[in-house]
């Protein structure tokens, strides 16, 4: 019987299945995952910000007749006249900032900051009598209480900022160490590096790495794999590299973000604060397509920064004011746990202190809603008072999921008038301040009258939550959070609301039905299989 | 009996390409849903579906050509004729030797029940996942410029996870069919090597 003809393929037919076939093979060369590439060292040096530095300085201020002083000790204004002769619109400029006034108004009245009536739960407040011991950090002099002249220029400390030599030092109400050497910091004035920011910003909450858990002092000294952009060994920026400021206005405060962060700046320069990544990063800094997508509803930080507190110190993540004031022999005391983290103090009560720690995750637009000693506070049932809930969801545009520092507590709150309080805390004994008299109704009562606030005379303790942006502390892209950290059933977003996720939600039943007609199909296959089978046909 | 090529060269082709996109899809999507598998890589495997869809998609449009240039699109318009006896044929028959109610043709290659099958598969289970994947990706884009209600990815999802568990059914059933042939193996070395031996037929003695 022949066969008939076979039709013969038109050599371009053939052509287009050569064609085709190799398309085929390519998906499986395209998704090669690049082999783990060895760690670089970023860009280092080679940042358009250290060639700016190099030149940022246009004079040497030791051949200034005027900074040769002598300056009294401690006599800071006199230092601040002498650079206004010169730099005469400086404290005017810094006399507008937040790092002065402690309040950023938004209202015009009460707005954000140390100085307002704003609770946290580190340290409470500083409105209650403290503020004397808190203005250390202030960025001037002589801030004891709310008495303190704020229309003053040469109350202005210059040198906290622009000190260079790592010699100056700040004591009680702002004012200089005694010890200092005022006319040798004011010749050896210059830019602030991660230095004069970090005496204070690395200290917030009391302490080094207390509050923040992703600034610390170990940044000075970090290798790279700590934080990309400040350690020295990665691209050794400082913090106005970033945070750049205007007119002494320093860029990037929490308190007041810009309203749509997709609007931000796109390179560097481009806006006056360059908060954000893709300032200098663009929004599609990644190879793939899919990874760059993320930037629309994933924080840049969120896989960035694994982890916060990755130094050597361990950052504060409880803070049990209830438990504070037990005494030994009328005396406070403090214990260590067994990494020698401070466990107890009876100033604080007990503490937990802890080190690279996972962040929690939330829909964040850049607004943070505080809570002021003056808001009625209706306790949930949980009996957690979150402190600063940070607004957004999946709907809001603006909002990203976000990592937080979640710090917990316990602080004072005032049952009868459903308020937090400001207790005084920093005092000597007989001053009815807690830490020297350790009685919380005076020290209640007294913070609460410094502060011109109602008091019922009664007090309990409220857990309370407060969310810290994490942001500083970037780890080398090796170790950003790969895919299956989220894209898993209990991962890390396990408890972000609001949106469907591949790999973490499942749809109820859906599997179960899919697996149904697959199981179905077999059995139906298999027993029509047998049947063909064992009847000797095929 | 003659030995014909029942199934051109594009053809066999594009079953088999289809089959190993499809198979490689099944496995690179359940991957990334989590249900155990562990093969790609969560990364590799999104890296892949994701280029797999484009060939598949490329694919499929030759195949659309090549269906409409040679006719063979008419191979699948689904007929009542022999569709109760290719049942009974299924459901009985088959099981006590009786002889397969319809005969191949080359121009009749499928029979009623395949017909009505792969007619559903080209246009209703391939498109679904088509259009649920599509969605799927460009999802990102379409919620942000339309304003879609968040639920809608979940509804996305579900379909295309459907869709896919049901290509899985599908495929199960249709290789066990395969198997129906003269001999188990008969379909299978036909659609690979494209020669079947066909019962003689007018249509080939006209070429
Ligand atoms: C052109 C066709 C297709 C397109 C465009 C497409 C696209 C997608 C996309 C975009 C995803 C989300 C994950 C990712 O980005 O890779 C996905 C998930 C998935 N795909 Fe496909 N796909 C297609 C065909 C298929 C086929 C043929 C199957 C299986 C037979 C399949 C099974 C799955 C499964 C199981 C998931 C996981 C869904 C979930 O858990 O939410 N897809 N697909």
């Amino acid at each position: 019987m022949p066969h008939p003809p076979r039709r013969p393929s038109p050599p371009l037919l053939r052509r287009a299945l050569q064609a085709l076939l190799g398309l085929l093979a390519l998906p499986f060369a395209l998704a090669q995952e690049p082999a783990a590439a060895p760690p670089t060292a970023g860009h280092g040096s080679y940042t358009i910000l250290h060639v700016a530095k190099s030149r940022r300085q246009t004079s040497d201020h030791s051949k200034f007749q005027v900074l040769k002083g002598p300056f009294k000790d401690s006599d800071g204004p006199a230092v601040t006249r002498a650079c206004l002769t010169c730099h005469m619109k400086a404290a005017e400029q810094v006399m507008a900032t937040s790092h002065w006034t402690w309040n950023i108004a938004k209202d015009g009245k009460d707005g954000f900051g140390k100085s307002t009536l704003l609770v946290n739960n580190y340290c409470i407040s500083i409105i209650g009598g403290n503020t004397e011991s808190c203005a250390r950090c202030h960025a001037g002099y002589g801030f004891k209480d709310k008495s303190f002249d704020f229309t003053k220029p040469e109350n202005v400390d210059c040198l906290v900022c622009h000190d260079t030599t790592g010699d100056y030092e700040k004591e009680k109400a702002g004012w200089p160490n005694p010890g200092v050497s005022l006319a040798e910091v004011a010749q050896k004035v210059g830019a602030p590096t991660l230095k004069n920011c970090g005496v204070c910003h690395f200290f917030g909450g009391g302490g080094d790495a207390t509050k923040h858990g992703d600034l610390d002092d170990t940044i000075l000294k970090a290798p790279r794999a700590e934080d990309v952009h400040m350690s020295r060994q990665g691209a050794g920026m400082d913090c106005i590299d970033c945070h750049a400021s205007d007119a002494h206005k320093v860029g990037g405060p929490n308190y007041v973000v810009p309203a749509d962060r997709r609007e931000q700046a796109k390179f560097a320069g481009e806006s006056v604060s360059r908060m954000s990544c893709a300032a200098c990063h663009s929004d599609s800094p990644h190879k793939s397509y899919i990874l760059n997508r993320h930037y629309q509803k994933v924080a840049c930080q969120t896989c960035h920064i694994p982890t916060y507190a990755r130094g050597t110190l361990p950052t504060n993540t409880f803070w049990d004011w209830a438990s504070a004031g037990r005494l030994k022999n009328g005396r406070g005391y403090k214990e260590e746990d067994a990494n020698g983290y401070e466990k107890y103090n009876s100033i604080h009560g007990e503490m937990i202190w802890a080190r690279n720690v996972r962040p929690s995750y939330v829909w964040y637009n850049g607004t943070l809603k505080f809570t002021r000693l003056t808001d009625r506070i209706t306790v949930p049932t949980d009996g957690r008072v979150i402190l600063n809930p940070a607004e957004g969801s999946y709907t809001d545009p603006n909002a990203k999921i976000w990592p937080f520092k979640f710090h917990e507590a316990t602080q004072p709150f005032d049952p009868i008038l459903q308020r937090f309080v400001a207790p005084y805390t920093a005092g000597p004994k007989g001053s009815g301040a807690y830490w020297g008299d350790w009685d919380w109704d005076i020290a209640i009562q007294k913070g609460m009258a410094t502060a011109g606030l109602p008091y019922s005379g009664q007090h309990s303790f409220v857990k309370t939550t407060m969310l810290w942006p994490v942001t500083h502390m970037v780890a080398p892209k090796e170790q950003a959070l790969a895919c299956t950290e989220c894209h898993k059933r209990n991962g890390l977003l396990a408890q972000v609301p609001g949106f469907y996720l591949l790999g973490r939600d499942h749809g109820t039943g859906v599997d179960l039905l899919g697996f149904g007609v697959i199981l179905l199909t077999i059995l139906g296959v298999g027993i029509h299989g047998f049947i063909r089978f064992s009847h000797g046909r095929h | 009996m003659r030995r014909v090529v029942l199934y051109e060269g594009f053809e066999r082709f594009w079953h088999w390409a289809q089959a190993l996109l499809i198979l490689t899809m099944m496995l690179t999507g359940f991957e990334v849903r989590g249900l155990g598998l562990h093969l790609f890589g969560f990364q590799r495997a999104v890296a892949l579906h994701n280029i797999l869809a484009v060939t598949l998609l490329v694919l499929i449009v030759f195949a659309i050509f090549w269906h409409i240039t040679t006719g063979e699109w008419r191979q699948y318009i689904p007929t009542r004729k022999f569709l109760r006896e290719m049942i009974a044929f299924y459901v009985t028959g088959i099981f006590k030797g009786a002889p397969h109610p319809v005969r191949k043709h080359r121009m009749a290659k499928l029979n009623p029940l395949q017909r009505l099958a792969y007619f559903g598969f080209k246009v209703l289970i391939i498109p679904v996942q088509v259009t649920s994947g599509a969605l799927y990706y460009y999802y990102p884009n379409l919620q942000h410029a339309l304003g879609w209600p968040p639920a809608s990815l979940w509804v996305i999802a579900v379909v295309h996870v459907l869709g896919a568990f049901g290509l899985v059914a599908f495929l199960i059933g249709h290789v066990y069919l395969t198997t129906t042939g003269h001999t188990p193996l008969t379909n299978i070395k036909a659609m690979l090597t494209g020669w079947e031996e066909l019962e003689d037929d007018a249509y080939f003695d006209e070429t």
